[in-house]
Order: C-alpha cells, then sequence, then structure tokens
C-alpha cells in the first residue's frame, strides 16, 4: 500500500508540475493576472472606496463577502471544538483542593464539606498545580496590556498599513493565552469568561454580516456598504470606507473571541480546570 | 423584496445560526423554533427564486454593488434554482422531523448543535447559489467544516471516521482550490462565467489542462465517486441521526451539481466532452462504482451501512449520466439530484425513526418492524420502490432517462449497471422487508413465551409527518417529472449538447 501511495503522490506532484508548463513567465508583467483585474484595483481603488491599502479594499470590499465567509469559518471551527470536546456534566472529585494565596497553605475540603466563602484569599486548585514562576508571571503581565494596545492599533490601521481584522484578532486573543499559559487556565478564565468568549465569538461575525444586512434593509444590495451614507452622514465613497472599519472590528472581535475559545477548549480538553 | 432572494437565501441562515449560538446560553428552547424560521425563509425565497427564473430567466445579483468580475456574483439560472429549492426543502423538512432525536441525544449542546447545522446549509445553499469559483471554495470549507462536526457527534466510533473523512475532505477541497488557482493564473479572473469567456483561446493549455484534471478529482473525492469513497461509509453511519439524515442527503448532490456546473458553464460542453476525450473512460469509472456499490452494500448486515453504499452506487448513476455527453443523460443526472435527495432524506428518516424507537440500526433489530412502527415501514417501502425505480415514483423516471442516455450513447454496459444496481437495490430492499415484515418482534429484555402481537410503538408524530411528507413527494415528483423537465431542466442544459 505504501508503494501505491507513493507512486500516486508521485503521479499528483507530475500532473502539477506538467501544468505549470504553460504558466506566464514568474512576474511577467503582461500575465492574465496582472492584467484582467489588477489595473482596474490599481486604478480605482482609491476613487471607489477611499481606501489607501489595496489589499484591504479588495478583501473587505470588492470581496467582502469571502471575508464575511472566512470570519464564519473560524466561528465555526470555535463551535465544533465547544461542541466535540466541552464536558458539562464531569464526575467532580470527592475531594476539592484549595489553596490559601498569602501563605499558600493548600487545603482539602472532603465530599459535602463546605467550600470557602466567595473570596479572594483562596484559588481552587487542581494535583497537579505547581507555584507560578515569578519572572515569567511578571514579565508577562508587563507585556500584556502593550500586546492588547498593539492588537487594537492593528486592527484600526488596516486601512493604511498591513494588519487589519484578522491579525489585529489573533494578538488580543494571543495576549489572554499568554495568561493562561504564564498562570494557569483558571486565572484566564476568571478574566474572561466561558460565557463571554461564547457570546462575543458570534456577535463579532454578526456584527460584519449585520453591516451587510444593514446595507440591504437601506435598500441597497448585500454588503454594498455605500448605503451606509446616510446613516453616517458622509458620502457614500467615504461610507465605504468606514464600512470597511466597521466590519474589521466585527473580524477583530470575533476572531479574538475564537481563539480564546478554542484554546480554552483544547488545552483543558473541555474540562475547564487549569489546562497546560 | 423579491429582487433581494439571492442575498436573504444565504444571508438569513447565517445571521440566524449566530442568534441561535447567542440563544443556546440565554433558552435552549428558543433555538428550534429560530432554526425552523431561518430554513422556511430561505426555502421560501428558494422557490421564490426558482418561480422568477422560470418568468425571466437568468438572475444576476451582485455582492457589495460590485459588477463582476470585480466583485463576487450571484448567477440564478434554471439549473442552480432547481437544486436550491431542494436542498432548502430537505434541510427544513428533516429539521422538523429530527427535532426529537436531537433533544433526545444532545441535551446539553442543543445550541451548538443546531448553530452547525444551520450554519451547514448557509454553506451548501451558497455554493449551489454563487457565480465565482473561489467563493464557492470558501462556502465548501464552511459546509465541509460543520459537516466533520456534526457527524464526529454520533457513536463511540464516530470521532475517528470524521478525522477520517477530515482528512480525505481537506485533500479534496485543497485539489479544487488548486484547480481555480491554475484557472486564475491562465484566465487572472474567479468569476464563472469571465472564465468561461476567456478560457475557449486556452484550450490547449497544458495548465487548463491541469486545473480540470485536478478540479475534478477533488471535486469526486468531495462526492465519494467510487475509488475515493472510503470516507463515506463509517462516518455517515455513526453519525447522529439529524446529521446523517442532513448530510447523505444534500453533500454527494451539491458536489454533483459543482460538476455539473464546471462541466456546463465552466469548461463548456465544448471542452469537456469534445475536446478532451475523456468521457468514455469516467462513464467507464461510473460503471465500476455503480457496481461496487451494489455489491458492497449486498455484503452488510446493518441498515445505515447498507444505505451509504447505496448512495456511493447513486453517486455512480450522476457521473455516468453527466459524463455520457448528451442530452438525455444530463437530463438524468440533474433530474436525479432532485430524485436522490427526496429518496435518500426518505430512507434516512426511516433510519433515524428506527434509532430514535430502538437504539440499533442492524438488520436483526428490524424484526417485527412493520407491526411494531407501521407508520414508518410504509414510508420506507415508499422509499424502497423508488430506489428500485418501480414507476410512479421519482426513481423510476430519472433511471430512466439515464437509461436513455446510455442508449443515445451506445454505452451498454452503463445501462447493465443501471440495471444490475436497480436489481441488487431490489434483493437488498426486500431482504429487509422480508426480516421486518414476516419475521417476529425478538425483545431482547422479555423472554415471555407467550407470543402475543406486538403492540404499535410508532416514532411521534413530529417524526412520522415529515416522512410521509417526503414520501407523498416522492410520488408527486414522480407524477409531475414531464412538467419538471420540460420547464426547468431543459433550459439548464446548454443547446450545444443534444
Amino acid at each position: 500500500m505504501k508503494i501505491i501511495g507513493l507512486i500516486i503522490a508521485v503521479l499528483t506532484g507530475a500532473l502539477l508540475i506538467y501544468g505549470t508548463v504553460d504558466f506566464p513567465g514568474w512576474a511577467d508583467p503582461a500575465s492574465p493576472a496582472s492584467t484582467h483585474l489588477s489595473p482596474h484595483f490599481i486604478e480605482k481603488t482609491m476613487e471607489e472606496t477611499s481606501v489607501p491599502n489595496i489589499v484591504t479594499a479588495v478583501l473587505a470590499d470588492y470581496r467582502s463577502y469571502d471575508t464575511m465567509f472566512e470570519t464564519t469559518v473560524i466561528f465555526s471551527g470555535g463551535v465544533v471544538c465547544f461542541i466535540l470536546l466541552r464536558i458539562f456534566r464531569r464526575k467532580e472529585p470527592e475531594d476539592r483542593l484549595y489553596r490559601h494565596v498569602l501563605t499558600g497553605a493548600t487545603i482539602r475540603v472532603k465530599e459535602g464539606g463546605k467550600i470557602p466563602p466567595d473570596s479572594d484569599d483562596f484559588e481552587r486548585i487542581d494535583t497537579l498545580w505547581t507555584p507560578h514562576d515569578l519572572i515569567i508571571k511578571t514579565v508577562c503581565r508587563l507585556l500584556i496590556p502593550f500586546i492588547q494596545l498593539f492588537g487594537l492599533y492593528v486592527i484600526a490601521h488596516g486601512h493604511h498599513s498591513p494588519g487589519g481584522g484578522f491579525q489585529g484578532g489573533v494578538i488580543l486573543g494571543a495576549s489572554i493565552m499568554l495568561l493562561a499559559i504564564s498562570q494557569d487556565l483558571r486565572t484566564a478564565v476568571q478574566r474572561m469568561r466561558e460565557k463571554v468568549d461564547a457570546l462575543l465569538s458570534p456577535t463579532g461575525v454578526f456584527i460584519y454580516a449585520g453591516t451587510g444586512a444593514l446595507c440591504l434593509l437601506l435598500g441597497l444590495n448585500f454588503m454594498d456598504y455605500s448605503a451606509l451614507a446616510s446613516v453616517l452622514y458622509v458620502d457614500p465613497v467615504t461610507a465605504r470606507s468606514h464600512g470597511i472599519l466597521i466590519v474589521e472590528i466585527g473580524v477583530g472581535v470575533a476572531v479574538m473571541a475564537t481563539i480564546i475559545w478554542i484554546y480554552n477548549n483544547l488545552s483543558s480538553a473541555g474540562k475547564y480546570d487549569e489546562g497546560l | 423584496m423579491s429582487e433581494q432572494y439571492p442575498a436573504l437565501l444565504v444571508v438569513v441562515p447565517l445571521l440566524s445560526a449566530l442568534v441561535i449560538c447567542v440563544a443556546g446560553w440565554v433558552n435552549k428552547r428558543l433555538c428550534f423554533p429560530i432554526a425552523v424560521a431561518a430554513l422556511g425563509v430561505a426555502a421560501y425565497s428558494c422557490i421564490g427564486l426558482l418561480l422568477r427564473v422560470l418568468d425571466e430567466g437568468v438572475i444576476v445579483y451582485k455582492l457589495g454593488g460590485w459588477d463582476p468580475p470585480m466583485g463576487i456574483a450571484y448567477y440564478v439560472d434554471h439549473l442552480n434554482g432547481l437544486v436550491l429549492s431542494v436542498v432548502s426543502v430537505v434541510a427544513l423538512l428533516n429539521l422538523i422531523a429530527s427535532k426529537k432525536s436531537i433533544d433526545q441525544e444532545f441535551p446539553d449542546k442543543i445550541g451548538p448543535f443546531y448553530t452547525l447545522y444551520v450554519l451547514m446549509v448557509t454553506g451548501l445553499l451558497g455554493i449551489v447559489v454563487t457565480g465565482d469559483a473561489f467563493n464557492l471554495y470558501v462556502l465548501l470549507e464552511i459546509a465541509a467544516l460543520t459537516g466533520y462536526g456534526l457527524l464526529a457527534m454520533g457513536e463511540d466510533r464516530a470521532p475517528l471516521a470524521a478525522l477520517n473523512y477530515l482528512y480525505m475532505g481537506t485533500i479534496g477541497a485543497c485539489f479544487y482550490l488548486l484547480g481555480v488557482g491554475y484557472l486564475y493564473i491562465v484566465t487572472g479572473s474567479l468569476n464563472m462565467v469571465d472564465i468561461a469567456k476567456i478560457l475557449p483561446s486556452l484550450y490547449q493549455s497544458k495548465a487548463v489542462l491541469g486545473a480540470f484534471i485536478i478540479l475534478m478529482v477533488g471535486v469526486w473525492l468531495k462526492m465519494a465517486f467510487f475509488p475515493l469513497h472510503a470516507w463515506l461509509p463509517n462516518a455517515y453511519t455513526y453519525a447522529p441521526s439529524a446529521a446523517s439524515s442532513l448530510i447523505a442527503p444534500l453533500v454527494t448532490k451539491v458536489m454533483i451539481y459543482v460538476m455539473i456546473r464546471f462541466i456546463l458553464t465552466v469548461f463548456t460542453p465544448e471542452f469537456a466532452f469534445n475536446i478532451l476525450a475523456v468521457s468514455d473512460s469516467i462513464v467507464w469509472l461510473a460503471v465500476i462504482a455503480i457496481v461496487m456499490g451494489a455489491i458492497l452494500a449486498l455484503a452488510e448486515r446493518n441498515l445505515k451501512k447498507m444505505l451509504t453504499y447505496i448512495v456511493i452506487a447513486e453517486v455512480g448513476y450522476m457521473v455516468g449520466g453527466a459524463w455520457l455527453g448528451n442530452r438525455a443523460g444530463m437530463t438524468g443526472a440533474i433530474l436525479h439530484i432532485v430524485n436522490d435527495a427526496l429518496m435518500t432524506l426518505c430512507v434516512f428518516l426511516v433510519a433515524g425513526n428506527i434509532v430514535y424507537k430502538l437504539k440499533g440500526y442492524a438488520f436483526d433489530d428490524l424484526k417485527g418492524l412493520y407491526r411494531k412502527m407501521p407508520f414508518t415501514m410504509t414510508a420506507f417501502t415508499v422509499g424502497v420502490l423508488s430506489m428500485i425505480g418501480v414507476p410512479p415514483t421519482c426513481g423510476f423516471f430519472s433511471k430512466w432517462y439515464l437509461i436513455l442516455g446510455a442508449i443515445r450513447a451506445e454505452h451498454w454496459f452503463f445501462m447493465g449497471a443501471l440495471l444490475f444496481s436497480s436489481l441488487v437495490n431490489a434483493v437488498l430492499f426486500f431482504r429487509i422487508i422480508e426480516i421486518a415484515f414476516f419475521e417476529p418482534f425478538t425483545d431482547h429484555h422479555a423472554h415471555g413465551h407467550d407470543h402475543q402481537p406486538e403492540p404499535i410503538d410508532e416514532a411521534p408524530l413530529s417524526m412520522v409527518v415529515p416522512l410521509w411528507i417526503v414520501a407523498a413527494a416522492l410520488v408527486i415528483v414522480g407524477i409531475y417529472t414531464s412538467d419538471i423537465v420540460t420547464k426547468i431542466i431543459q433550459f439548464a442544459i446548454p443547446e450545444g449538447i443534444l
């Protein structure tokens, strides 16, 4: 079987290479890809959408509909991870361990015993708990706000520089994941509850698709941002630029929440305990 | 509002899926009504769109207001108008029929399940309605990803089967994307109509040939065409009933639609049938697919798995019919998309009802079932007759067109394979009917010696009524076949095919 597989793989590769024989030359200015649609985008983007970054304009305006579904793909990835991994009715261990934060003493609460009152003095831990490393914890604590600030910058500046909702959302999500890695998942989940992830993820996609639907309600085609002109009190071309910003924010929210959601489910195998 | 139907049929389910996801955290009972409303609106838009197409011809919808090929456009003609209506109606009926079994199988996760369900339908509708080759890929991803999730929710072996499907499905989607990439490099466009306009000067190009092969293989992988079918039986068998009765009727059919769309619109029949001399070998592959599907189905002793092999044989029917390269064959293939979606839905809904009541689907579990679940089994009989191809059920008519096409093309082996498969279907299903009708019901738990007649223990009304609607549809579609062919399918096939 291995040999048959190898032969098939080689044949497929050979077919793909055979197909490239008739490709236009590398970086050929006369190739169809550079002459058919690109001139329109290069010449008209600023005039039609008032967005200086052509890539953003193609991604979030000319082909905005594709991007909406790319965001939906990420969202459905989050839902699939949740539905497959999340365990709701887990057998709780008989004894729960709690750690007194100030002294570091660990107490064991027997089955049916009283759980410590809802205070910051105690934190729930698992048997595999190890103390957090002071240096890592402190450095991450210092870094996280700056990472998040940078994430916001990347989302907001998608119009002018490389970046946009996907990249910014991943950076924001990574900051929470860094918290989960440097301390533990419980700490991160306390900052950002499961329900928040699960609600923000569809909300982000909803901002995107809802903007498109709003255009439809305002009388133009789906995703025709120029319809927003009457709502935003700007001219239709500027409205396109603003529309792009709104959907980029939606993408950012959806991507951030979804990758945190996926990380939480994967790292704790759906149990939401200490995680990795 | 009717000019917005093409957008509504995708956007309403998408937005509703997001609302369902939130509603699942607030109140689980809200999820089902929202899902039904969303798919109801989608079905209404699809049928409205089909009626408009019948009046006005091809409808173009520019997303974002951009002219194609700059932006993405939807082209709705008779072919995808018909397939859209079938997909949306099948999804809606299955949703209503599956409510009880979803409640029974996933009490904790109703919200995410309905979210994935509605998203999957969104993806399938989007694949069918779009006129952009890359947009089709994006929606293919959504339909596939949600499908993996839905299938993996089943029995213990389901996650592994779904993982196999994920590997094969990802390779299939990659191949499709590579094909589109090759086409983009040589044409510079992603819009199907635009590509079709540019291609004729490039028919001799090796890149176009490479694109065609890799794209077709990708689509065949997705539809489980015979040598590439290995992922399908386990994935569909171990899946939860609600998922298998959504995915089995729709996914393979939608992928056949994609294949026909690429033959008819993108590559044009001229290139596919005349310039490439491959149609004969593909029909041969279809012959093998039909025969192997039938033989493998014979070897099974369990209802759901047997049905999955029949699905594989049916894929062979449609691929073969489309590649016969004549009008009758193509008509048969398109008509069979409609009929097979309904037939497969019918038998998988029956399997769902049986699983709901008996928790099993091996042949031994079926004993005495006609007495125990008479309404379900009556519908099953209708579905079976349609699968065998007994008039006046619709299965007869599409098979008739396929056989006509085979005769016109003088491809006697394809005709033989169709007849062989019908015979095998008859054997398969009469075996089940024999077990379910004549053998007494055996209760594994009680060992009473007195053989009292088994009381009727039918599935709930919400499962039986949609099933009966589907069974009735099999006969109604059969009776109105000539209308469907002369008013819709005839216009879906270009003049060039005789």
